[in-house]
């Protein structure tokens, strides 16, 4: 083995490691400090009490894209409009859809096309119109369904919806997730109580699949039972519950979920909105609301909740993982290259010195040293050179801090009011966290590099499709058919 | 050969030494390693252990919960539902506690929920002597005035928000030590049950503190607190105080003169309209020009004018739309907002101008058609717009 290798691994790599691990450590005590702070002061049901009664609670728009969603869009448009909260709108955008999902709106919503007089402030693809409502059903009455030519992402559809919403703040989700009733409540509170101005809040996501959902509302839930959603669903809780509580706690959060996230609309327009061609459009969008206010010199926060306020279905086999990791490792990447100068940017505040950095050196380089790991092993063992009695060892430790990590998770989960029925469901959290080190993480190795291959050779990508197999519904004739329909965002780029 | 019996430290020594020796051998990033990796198991097990404890005091808890409903919802229902104002002797034996019911504070607080429910399914039905009595018999004062003078921030905190939804009967003077603690949190839930409940000069924190830092929570909190002293005939503080108070407090000021737009306190219009003139604050102009609007006050009309055309375009959006709510069917205001109409560069403050227009009476109506017919092509989107009854033109943006 050339020697420069071998330095390479018994430094370099044991010291990167090292920083790794400690990170965990560091955000898991920021998140625990953070978690107490929210359980000592924090009463939800106190919370929506009082802003149910206010007159000063504002208002909040919901924007949700749908492409070739006809056979859910009519179920999930209700539970949107079914959402508690004072005052609402929900604005769907129908992204130049090739089956029957207008149609089916307006069928069912009594939709007529109206006279809107729509400005662009935001650059889109052509808008064709708008309908409302001729109803006199007062939930109708929330409903806005924009109709566009197809832009081919989800980005576009989005800043058609903010060229029409009408609040101050507005959450973007997809038509397919599945919404708390009371996450309004959830996702508006913290810029009530902070005294900076609140630029976007991101909430806890978790998997729909394996639970129970009724007309679009979450009945039950439950963790899903096959592996790689549950895998999923494991890897969104802890990134959620501690990476980005942790960052958030020091205001230098890098990312709010495309599938659920509320934003400030007035700083998203100025931002310039989504970036139709990146890949990673909300993490993207974060960096460009943050860069705006820093060049703009004023002070703001991005705020995480550690409620559950959404539901979203994962993928359910390895293709379908293999498209949205590429993509999601694309993104990041892609991310990088755009935004390079903030990065150690004094400018940029804690985003360019702390989030930026932290996030380069820890999840974009990781997946090249860890792949460069099982080189080396498999390198090794065919020498027939391998330590048995060092790795081993190296391999528990690791995977007891795995262990170690999942229950600090369910810790964290049921201290902030967990979201599961029963409290044998984190079994299946155990369950796959005793598979997630030697199953799911290497092959997402794998298919982050993929990414960075694509992104570093240009090669010609469009947004994938995923094949949905729909969320147990109590009533079987409910019960969706497979679809076709966009991958859910990325939740921690 | 001599045998030794290891006492107790001695018998971990040497364990731990043949450890030691052990790892010895290995390398240093090995043993560092194995350190850990041991540290790690340590933890694991806590944690394991601290949930399963957690769980099952939950657990009890929740059983101890569900218990109270079942025996005590429909007593607790009588007797605050009675007519006749109960005496605590008739309260305790309808109730029929248990002989050895004390003060614990698990015990109170596992009545909370069952009383917070009764609370809100019965709402105004409620006999309010009675309910004061139900929570006397269950000792709820005395366990809310412990868990906030002895307990953690927690349940300070907690016990103040279960005092303002149980409405509970408790001494203003148990909160007055937090009133200027510096948790800004607990703080705020003091001052608040201060304000709620307090006789004397119950908002007098929010006119004498200099490092006041009021947030939307606050405005939130303390505009229901106002609506509970007004439906409790308790006296309103006075607002113009508040918007004079010094140094100046910009949020409360605005929170002040939003609460008597709120309250319809039309009384206290031409101190506004007095402030409106020596206003610099574009915040604070738009809410005394929003209550003055919303109060019809007429005689500020001539204040809007004058102010409306070196003001920024927030503000004159705000002043159009306070026109168009006085509608005193004044000619003058129509051409005025007619002739803005044609000459404004921003598109929302045109279309409120012509929703305003639109609205302002049969003149107005008028007045809308003979710019519809005057105007370009490139106007003729918003006309159409304020026109369609479907789309509610007051929430563009």
């Amino acid at each position: 083995m050339p020697e420069w290798l071998d330095y390479f691994f018994n430094y370099f790599v044991i010291v990167y490691s090292a920083m790794v691990l400690l990170s965990y450590v560091a955000m898991a005590i920021l998140a625990y400090l953070e978690h107490r702070k929210h359980y000592t002061y924090h009463d939800d049901a106190y919370t929506i009490a009082e802003l149910k009664k206010s007159p000063y609670t504002p208002g909040v728009s919901i924007v949700a894209p749908a492409y070739n969603e006809e056979k859910t869009v009519i179920t999930n448009v209700k539970s949107l409009l079914s959402l508690d909260y004072p005052d609402f709108e929900v604005v769907i955008v129908n992204d130049g859809s090739k089956d029957r999902t207008l149609e089916l709106l307006i069928e069912n919503f009594d939709l007529v096309k109206v006279p809107y007089a729509y400005v662009e402030k935001i650059k889109t693809k052509p808008f064709r119109g708008l309908y409302k409502t001729r109803s006199d059903n007062p939930a109708f009455k929330r409903l806005t369904v924009v109709d566009k030519v197809n832009g081919g992402t989800k980005a576009d559809a989005s800043n058609a919806g903010v060229n029409v919403v009408s609040n101050k703040f507005f959450v973007c989700t997809d038509v397919d997730c599945v919404l708390d009733k009371y996450a309004l409540y959830r996702v508006i509170w913290p810029t009530m109580y902070s005294t900076r101005r609140v630029i976007a809040v991101s909430a806890t996501m978790r998997m729909s699949n394996g639970s129970m959902v009724e007309e679009g509302k979450m009945v039950e839930a439950h963790p899903p039972h096959s592996l790689i959603p549950l895998f999923q669903d494991l890897e969104y809780t802890r990134s959620f519950l501690i990476g980005k509580t942790a960052l958030a706690r020091i205001n230098a959060l890098q990312n709010v979920s495309g599938g659920f996230g509320m934003f400030d609309r007035e700083i998203v327009i100025k931002a310039g909105g989504y970036d139709g061609d990146s890949f990673a459009e909300d993490m993207d969008m974060v960096a460009r609301m943050i860069r705006y206010m820093c060049d703009a010199g004023e002070d703001y926060r991005v705020v995480q909740i550690p409620e559950t306020c959404c539901w979203t279905e994962g993928p359910s086999n390895f293709k379908v993982l293999n498209r949205q990791r590429t993509r999601w490792g694309r993104g990041l990447l892609q991310c990088f290259t755009v935004h390079h100068d903030m990065v150690w940017n004094r400018n940029y505040r804690r985003y360019g010195m702390l989030t930026l950095p932290y996030i380069m050196l820890f999840e974009l380089i990781a997946p090249v040293i860890e792949f460069s790991g099982y080189l080396m092993v498999l390198y090794l063992f065919l020498r027939g050179a391998v330590n048995y009695s060092t790795i081993w060892i190296a391999f528990l430790g690791l995977y007891i801090f795995a262990q170690l990590l999942t229950m600090v998770i369910i810790s964290y989960d049921v201290w902030v009011g967990t979201s599961f029925k029963r409290k044998a469901d984190y079994l299946w959290f155990v369950l796959a966290s005793l598979l997630e080190p030697v199953i799911y993480h290497p092959i997402n190795v794998f298919f982050s590099l993929r990414g960075y291959w694509k992104h570093i050779w240009g090669t010609q990508m469009v947004w994938g499709n995923m094949t949905r197999k729909g969320v147990q519904q109590r009533h079987p004739q409910a019960n969706p058919q497979p679809l076709q329909q966009p991958e859910p965002q990325n939740p921690d780029a | 050969m001599e045998y030794y019996t290891l006492s107790r430290y001695a018998y971990w020594k040497y364990y731990i030494l043949i450890l030691y020796y052990r790892l010895a051998e290995y390398p240093p990033v090995v043993r560092a390693w194995f350190v850990f990796g041991a540290i790690c198991v340590l933890l694991l097990v806590l944690v394991v252990l601290g949930n399963t404890l957690r769980y099952f005091s939950h657990y009890r808890f929740e059983r101890l919960s569900r218990h109270n409903s079942r025996r005590y919802w429909k007593r607790m229902r009588e007797i605050i539902l009675s007519e006749r104002t109960l005496e605590l002797a008739e309260v305790s034996s309808i109730l029929e506690l248990p002989k050895n019911y004390k003060m614990k504070a698990r015990q109170c607080r596992s009545f909370i929920p069952t009383l917070l429910e009764l609370k809100r399914s019965l709402g105004d039905r409620i006999s309010r002597p009675n309910w004061v009595r139900l929570l006397q018999v269950l000792k709820m004062p005395a366990y809310f005035e412990d868990q906030i003078l002895s307990r953690s921030t927690r349940e300070r905190v907690q016990a103040f928000k279960d005092v303002a939804d149980l409405d509970g009967n408790l001494k203003e003077a148990v909160a007055s030590r937090y009133l200027f603690t510096k948790d800004r949190k607990l703080q705020m839930h003091a001052r608040l049950h201060a304000a709620r409940f307090g006789t004397s000069y119950p908002f007098k924190v929010l006119e004498e503190d200099p490092n006041l830092v009021f947030t939307k929570e606050m405005v939130v909190k303390y505009h229901n607190v106002l609506v509970y002293r007004k439906e409790n005939g308790l006296a309103m503080p006075n607002f113009i105080r508040w918007c004079n108070r010094v140094p100046l407090n910009e949020e409360l000021r605005i929170f002040a003169v939003n609460e008597i737009r709120l309250f319809g306190r039309k009384e206290d219009c031409a101190e506004l309209l007095s402030m409106l003139q020596s206003s610099r604050e574009e915040e604070f102009s738009c809410a005394l020009i929003r209550a003055l609007g919303e109060l019809k006050y007429v005689p500020a009309e001539k204040e809007f004018c004058h102010r409306y055309l070196s003001a920024s375009f927030t503000e004159r959006q705000v002043l159009a739309e306070a026109m168009g709510t006085i509608g005193s069917d004044n000619p003058e205001i129509l051409k005025f907002l007619s002739d803005d109409f044609l000459q404004s560069t921003d598109y929302v403050t045109r279309m409120i101008l012509l929703r305003v227009i639109y609205n302002y009476g049969a003149r107005g109506r008028e007045e809308f058609y003979r710019l519809k017919e005057s105007t370009a092509g490139e106007y003729q989107p918003y006309f159409s717009h304020i026109e369609c009854d479907l789309i509610d033109s007051s929430r563009y943006a």
